[in-house]
């Protein structure tokens, strides 16, 4: 098990955050999924942008 | 049934700023477009056709999609064949009268919104908490003292959030009225209790003489701001803009009074429409304010579920750049698409008992800020003035009723309640 820190990333488009720790379970992302982890298909919840929208915020 | 052209009669006050003073017959005719009309074509005289899109996936679809479905073609709002060729009169050609961020499609809505993106993600907004605090604890106060009843939409939500943007932008208080007004004649123009005074709603031409009016007052007001600012820079929004570069070079003239006309109106109206009609919520549905008092933390989902509830922003209007297939039908390339955010905020594929205010609906994905590049840039600021507006209120808020008839506004663009008029005890 990694013992990275968990990660908050943010989109560039609206703001949204995508914190790994808490990750998104309604949406079927179980909590600790890390942003790498992510579908690359996956698009910003808010607003639709694209995975590679979201920047590290800890950066 | 799935026709693809709606009757008229169905979907004519769709047009109509009127309809949305009945919201209860505007969400029926919604549901039944939605549920037996869902992408058809609308055939109203005086308007080009426009497919009628209602349903949440294809209205996020479209609007994810800015190189497909242009926002600056044709006007972003419904207009009718005069009002289009009267803004191409008055602009010299192009089809809208303002140049905003709404009208605009990439690369330059891109370069307009870098603009002033930065200031209004979540980190830099929450900078502003203690300031905002203090505003709505000024307005509960206010309310307060109020002797029991008060008209909760003209008295405190409408100008609570216009004080916060005109604060933001840099105004000073004495110059806050003018702003809703100028918001009131241009979101309302065809409303008989808020448009321009002099306005004659029955003529075809009003709505685009209203905002040759308005663009030409806000001018005269942001003229000598943008000259003020431009020579001596502040930490105010108002500066942004008067210095705005647009990949290297000053923003043009109507693009810079836009900027200014948007951060205006769009700044405070929708939010105030969300903040009256959360209170007309409260005051009907009694549980709600109880269960918000003994869990304050719901309030952030009350905020959230409200937005879903109100969806101020009724529509915007998109022109499809290429043909493209949408849930088996064909757009064609010039085709105008009706975008209902109020319809798809209420679509059962998507929500839950939509019609329910639901504080544990999680997650909330209602599309109240928009969807897309054009989300609304300011969602995190219009969040955060309602969150801390009921977290200053509601543990004062003994009980509230209505203490008349609540009225909406007539407008379709962008609807809130006009008049809430409520009875209530406080703290």
């Amino acid at each position: 098990m990694s013992t990275t820190p968990y990660r908050k990333w943010q989109c560039l488009a609206c703001g949204d955050i995508y914190d790994e720790a808490l990750g998104s379970p309604p949406d079927g992302i179980p909590a600790g999924t890390r942003f790498e982890a992510l579908p690359d298909d996956w698009l910003c919840p808010n607003c639709g942008a694209l995975k590679a929208s979201f920047v590290p915020m800890d950066d | 049934m799935s026709d693809l052209k709606i009757p008229t009669e169905l979907v004519a006050p769709i047009f109509n700023p009127a309809s949305y003073a009945d919201r209860q017959r505007m969400e029926k005719m919604l549901a039944n477009l939605r549920h037996n009309y869902p992408l058809s074509q609308a055939e109203v005289p005086g308007y080009d056709p426009h497919w009628i899109v209602t349903k949440y996936k294809d209205v996020r679809e479209i609007t994810r999609q800015d190189n497909i479905f242009h926002s600056g073609d044709r006007s972003k709002t419904p207009a009718s064949l005069i009002a289009e060729q009267m803004m191409r009169d008055y602009s010299g050609g192009k089809p809208h009268i303002f140049r905003t961020l709404v009208h605009m499609d990439p690369p330059d809505h891109t370069a307009h919104r870098d603009l002033v993106k930065d200031a209004f993600m979540p980190q830099n907004i929450a900078a502003l908490e203690t300031t905002i605090r203090e505003m709505a604890r000024r307005y509960v106060d206010q309310m307060a003292g109020m002797d029991s009843t008060c008209d909760f939409a003209g008295d405190i939500a409408m100008n609570y959030p216009l004080e916060v943007v005109c604060t933001l932008i840099g105004l000073p208080k004495e110059d806050h009225a003018i702003m809703l007004r100028l918001t009131q004649w241009f979101l309302s123009y065809a409303d008989p209790d808020l448009c321009r005074p002099g306005s004659v709603l029955t003529d075809p031409e009003e709505q685009i003489k209203t905002w040759q009016i308005v663009y030409d007052e806000f001018k005269s007001y942001y003229s000598s701001v943008i000259k003020d600012r431009q020579a001596c820079p502040r930490h105010d929004l108002a500066s942004t803009i008067s210095n705005g570069k647009i990949n290297g070079c000053p923003m043009d003239e109507r693009s810079m009074i836009s900027y200014f006309v948007i951060a205006s109106t769009a700044g405070h109206d929708t939010t105030a429409a969300t903040i009256a009609n959360s209170m007309w919520t409260l005051a009907t549905k009694p549980e709600l304010l109880a269960r918000l008092k003994a869990e304050p933390a719901l309030i952030p989902n009350f905020v959230e579920e409200a937005i879903r509830w109100t969806t101020p922003a009724m529509c915007f209007i998109r022109s499809a750049a290429e043909d493209y297939e949408l849930s088996g039908r064909q757009i064609k390339k010039g085709d105008l698409l009706y975008i209902s955010y109020l319809s798809a905020n209420r679509d059962e594929e998507m929500f839950e008992a939509p019609y329910e205010f639901r504080l544990d609906r999680t997650p909330n994905r209602h599309i109240g800020f928009g969807y897309g590049a054009h989300i609304c840039v300011g969602q995190h600021l219009a969040r955060l003035e309602m969150r801390l507006l009921w977290e200053e209120l509601i543990p004062r808020l003994e009980s509230v009723e209505m203490a008349g008839e609540g009225k909406w506004q007539e407008s379709e663009f962008v609807c809130g309640p006009k008049y809430v008029p409520i009875r209530f005890k406080m703290k």
